[in-house]
């Protein structure tokens, strides 16, 4: 398959991957995104304290970031918040995404509004709304311990990603042909499966994009965790801004290296699982 | 390392206790209720502002277990309380924001009975104009804002707060800090008032002042000047001392000095949050900072100006003669600390730094 | 679609969950927030509810509308950057080989994984006067000049502290949502659309702005809300990458809540934008209904 990449023959019509100025502006897109990263990673290995000026190379930074156990809470409660928000969000999301693809019904208008309310306010406007809520209905004093403490941050958290999910799911199911459905129906399927086999497999990829943006959104929040955060729930972006004034120190990069590391390691295995099952059904 | 880890990990009490909060949801759990304080502390600091093994220290002296948080900066801690404490004990801040704190109710008054350790305060910060009589806070470290400056390039010191407000020599190369307060009170006092004036005529003319210099600024910085005067971004950089400092050890070309005008002497102080479920152990926790050893290890290792008397005792001249750390009497004759003015001269200040932003 | 009245059931379903949880954690919340925003400043935490216009009359005052209408342009102009940089980006993922798909979409996504704060960081390092984009265009330039009998040495060039940077550090901080968006869309295109286009005749530009643009607009419409409300509201990118005037309507909001500590005026403002964007959803619908096309 990858041959397609490579291959020799003449240039379709539709093969805009091909095309040269397509792929320059891609390498230039690429290369903006990842220039910084890659300064980041060289800065992990970095002998100064400072992220500035190179003096030489190091593996320290590695060794004193995960010699530090503020920095390792900081990045589990980063990734437990990221995880449940998403997983919730998306299923929320995905929901709401279908009913408002799906229904006609009276005030939808309004009620569309009202869904992208969250996408629309000031982080700092609804981090301080939220934070005044919780510590009325008592959240956020309540000594629960950990990994409970880090509830509201997740409530928090659901609230301002799920709408997301529901923009881009619903844009996706606009092109949904409903005579699949009604096909589906008509060969004897009840609404669930037809629900499970025919609606979820078109909105996969809307679900794949809205959970990414949900992750996306949650692990990189800093207003709003810091106002729904009671004590004992420090997170990898508050750690990270609480260290401004002081200067940001390069075990942060280190971190954040091995954060990126975990990622891809973790996708190719995940693709190396998944591969032998697709060529089976191919 | 370190295993010490300063997190409660879940124990079946909480999590029932946890689950019961979530299951009821829309009620008030009763919280101050325990007869005897429990061995804890919640401790609500900037990040890397305490000494490495303060806390460690403080629980085998006392078996009390400290939990730290953190913030980032004064505006957001006390956004933080606004709503009620949510259970921090001991917090950190500054100056100009104490008399705020305890305009709103939320700071409690400290047992000075309970803090022994109060005598090994250097006689200077003894009382502070902030907090009279000490009712509420204890010093903690302090300094002073001035220029950060790059020798190789620039003519001289550039020791008056010109080059920041009225002055083309370094056109394009002077960065200023990015708060309301501290550039406009700068300002002032380089036009030879108080920084802490509310009267409008004065700071009318710092506002001008400023936007007339705009063209010559680079930017204000928030809080990251001395990463641009390292990376040669600028020549110039208004910023507090301890900043500057950091960059100075890497580059010896960099250097600190406060103007001749006098300047802004800060002063961070730790109190005791209203509300706080610990009172107990925050007062312990602040005598033990207060104390020489414990005080000579926070210095020691965050490298500014402690407040302790007794711990400078314990360091030595490479600290205690550092004059960007200490800066030299005849200049803090002339500066000021930054005081609360007031809801609406506090206004005064941001809506000119708003003005200004926008010019 | 088919009225709620036709399977309610189904209906119920799956408003339910969506609608308990924006009640009640952001409705809730944000409604006591609206009524600061008609309340007075009496003392350093009290706020009387008077129903007072006047935080949403210091609004319109000419410094808050020039900071509006400049987040209003810079946010514009940095959607329509995304666009232009997302849509080919979502091309190639679609068109790209189904194994290559993930890796693809994961590549896209992965920088914005790294913490806002570090990567503004990193980017400034890149970018500086000093930075590695001017080294390498210095080193060009000088070979090239030297060539030339070396008349004009380099001189850096100022990329950083102006609009350019801010706009350039919202398309880092928005890429994705456009880009996810348009993935999600452009997936289902059906290709015999366009190949049809193109035997009957059409160029590949007509083909773009009459087939593929309006087919994908749904992913379009969707991206360009999810990136241009909220850079509206940004507020740390203009902070460290815009120079002495880069104040944005964020700043201004972050402001009242923190160091000014008015609450009031920060939810007049905020629910100024709230407003705005309710507008344009309303012109949106309204455009919708007349035209009776396509619906989002």
């Amino acid at each position: 398959m990858a041959a397609v990449l490579w291959n020799r023959t003449p240039q379709g019509p539709l093969e805009y991957s091909r095309r040269l100025w397509l792929k320059l502006l891609l390498f230039a897109t690429f290369f903006f995104l990842y220039s910084p990263i890659a300064v980041l990673i060289a800065f992990s290995f970095n002998t100064s304290k400072r992220n500035i000026t190179w003096q030489g190379f190091t593996l320290n930074n590695y060794v004193v970031a995960w010699n530090n156990p503020d920095l390792l809470d900081a990045f589990t409660n980063s990734l437990i918040i990221a995880f449940c928000s998403t997983l919730v969000s998306t299923l929320i999301g995905g929901m709401v995404g279908l009913q408002l693809w799906r229904f006609r019904f009276p005030g939808k208008t309004a009620y569309e509004a009202f869904m992208a309310l969250p996408i629309v306010i000031p982080e700092i406007s609804m981090g301080v709304a939220l934070m005044a809520f919780f510590i009325r209905i008592g959240w956020l004093t309540s000594d629960v311990g950990w990994p409970l403490n880090l509830g509201p941050i997740i409530v928090a958290h659901i609230a301002f990603s799920f709408p997301f999910v529901s923009i881009v799911v619903r844009s996706r199911m606009v092109g949904f042909n409903v005579q699949l459905e009604e096909a589906s129906r008509d060969l004897g399927a009840n609404q669930w499966q037809t629900f499970r086999y025919v609606l979820v497999p078109f909105m996969k990829p809307g679900l794949v994009a809205g959970a990414l943006l949900a992750f996306t959104l949650s692990l990189d929040d800093f207003v709003i965790t810091y106002f729904t955060s009671g004590p004992g729930s420090v997170t990898f972006p508050v750690k990270v801004y609480s260290l401004v004034r002081r200067g940001v120190t390069p075990d942060i990069n280190a971190a954040s290296t091995v954060l990126i590391a975990i990622t891809v390691i973790a996708t190719v295995l995940a693709m190396k699982l998944q591969a032998p099952t697709k060529a089976a059904k191919g | 390392m370190s295993t010490y880890r300063p997190k409660f990990r879940p124990s079946r009490r909480a999590l029932l206790q946890g689950t019961g909060a979530f299951a009821v949801g829309l009620t008030f759990l009763p919280r101050f209720s325990l007869a005897e304080e429990e061995k804890k502390l919640n401790f609500y600091n900037w990040d890397t502002y305490i000494g490495e093994r303060t806390l460690e220290d403080f629980q085998k002296a006392t078996g009390i277990e400290t939990k730290l948080d953190l913030y980032a900066d004064n505006a957001e801690l006390f956004a933080k309380l606004k709503s009620g404490n949510p259970g921090y004990d001991v917090i950190v801040p500054s100056d100009s924001w104490i008399e705020r704190l305890v305009g709103a109710n939320m700071l409690m008054p400290l047992d000075q009975a309970k803090i022994p350790n109060m005598a090994n305060i250097d006689p200077r910060f003894a009382d502070a104009v902030f907090d009279k009589g000490r009712k509420y806070t204890i010093p903690y470290m302090w300094g002073t804002l001035g220029i950060g400056y790059n020798k190789k390039v620039t003519n001289g010191v550039p020791d008056s707060w010109k080059v920041c407000y009225d002055s083309d020599q370094y056109k394009g190369r002077v960065s200023l800090l990015g708060d309301a307060r501290t550039v406009i009170g700068l300002a002032l006092k380089y036009l030879g008032k108080s920084l802490n004036s509310t009267d409008p005529k004065d700071l009318k003319q710092a506002e001008d002042l400023i936007i007339a210099n705009k063209k010559n600024l680079k930017v204000f910085a928030p809080d990251n000047g001395q990463d641009l005067l390292a990376s040669g971004e600028v020549d110039i950089a208004q910023e507090w001392n301890g900043d500057i400092l950091q960059v100075m050890g890497e580059n010896a070309d960099l250097d600190y000095v406060v103007p001749t005008e006098g300047t802004q002497v800060w002063q961070d102080t730790m109190a005791i949050a209203a509300g706080a479920p610990h009172p107990d152990n925050a007062h312990k926790f602040l005598n033990f900072i207060l104390d020489a050893q414990a005080g000579a290890d926070i210095a020691k290792f965050i490298n500014y100006a402690t407040a302790n008397l007794a711990a400078r005792k314990l360091l030595d001249d490479s600290y205690n003669k550092n004059t960007s750390i200490f800066p030299p009497e005849e200049i803090l004759v002339k500066s000021e600390a930054q005081i609360y003015l007031g809801e609406d001269g506090q206004k005064l200040f941001e809506d000119s730094w708003t003005r200004i932003q926008a010019a | 679609m088919e009225s709620w009245r036709d399977n309610r059931f189904v209906f119920w379903l799956l408003s339910l969950p969506g609608t308990f949880w924006i009640s009640l954690f952001f409705i809730v919340p944000l409604s006591v927030l609206w009524i600061y925003s008609f309340g007075e400043k009496t003392g350093i935490t009290d706020v009387a509810i008077t129903w007072t216009g006047q935080n949403y009359g210091r609004v319109i005052e000419p410094v808050y509308l020039q900071i509006m209408w400049k987040s209003l342009w810079v946010s514009a102009v940095s959607t329509l950057i995304c666009l232009l940089l997302a849509y080919p980006i979502a091309f190639a993922i679609c068109f790209a080989p189904d194994r290559w798909k993930p890796i693809l979409l994961l590549i896209t996504i992965l920088p914005f994984w790294i913490n806002l704060l570090i990567r503004t960081y990193a980017l400034l390092a890149v970018f500086r006067t000093n930075g590695y984009v001017n080294k390498a265009i210095g080193w060009l330039w000088n070979g090239i000049d030297w060539l030339f009998g070396g008349q004009h040495p380099f001189q850096p060039l100022e990329l950083l502290y102006n609009n350019g940077s801010v706009i350039a550090g919202l398309v880092y901080v928005y890429l994705p949502f456009m880009v996810l968006p348009l993935y999600a869309t452009v997936e289902r295109l059906d290709k015999s659309y366009l190949e049809a286009s193109l035997d009957l005749g059409a160029s590949q530009l007509r083909t773009l702005l009459s087939v593929t643009v309006p087919l994908t607009m749904p992913g379009i419409v969707s991206g360009v809300i999810l990136v241009f409300i909220p850079s509206l509201g940004a507020f740390l990118t203009p902070a460290l990458l815009g120079g002495a005037n880069a104040i944005m309507i964020g700043n201004v909001i972050e402001t009242q809540f923190k160091s000014a500590n008015d609450w009031p005026f920060g939810a007049a403002l905020s629910f100024v934008l709230i407003y705005a964007t309710f507008g344009i959803l309303a012109l949106r619908w309204a455009i919708t209904a007349r035209s009776k096309g396509v619906e989002f």
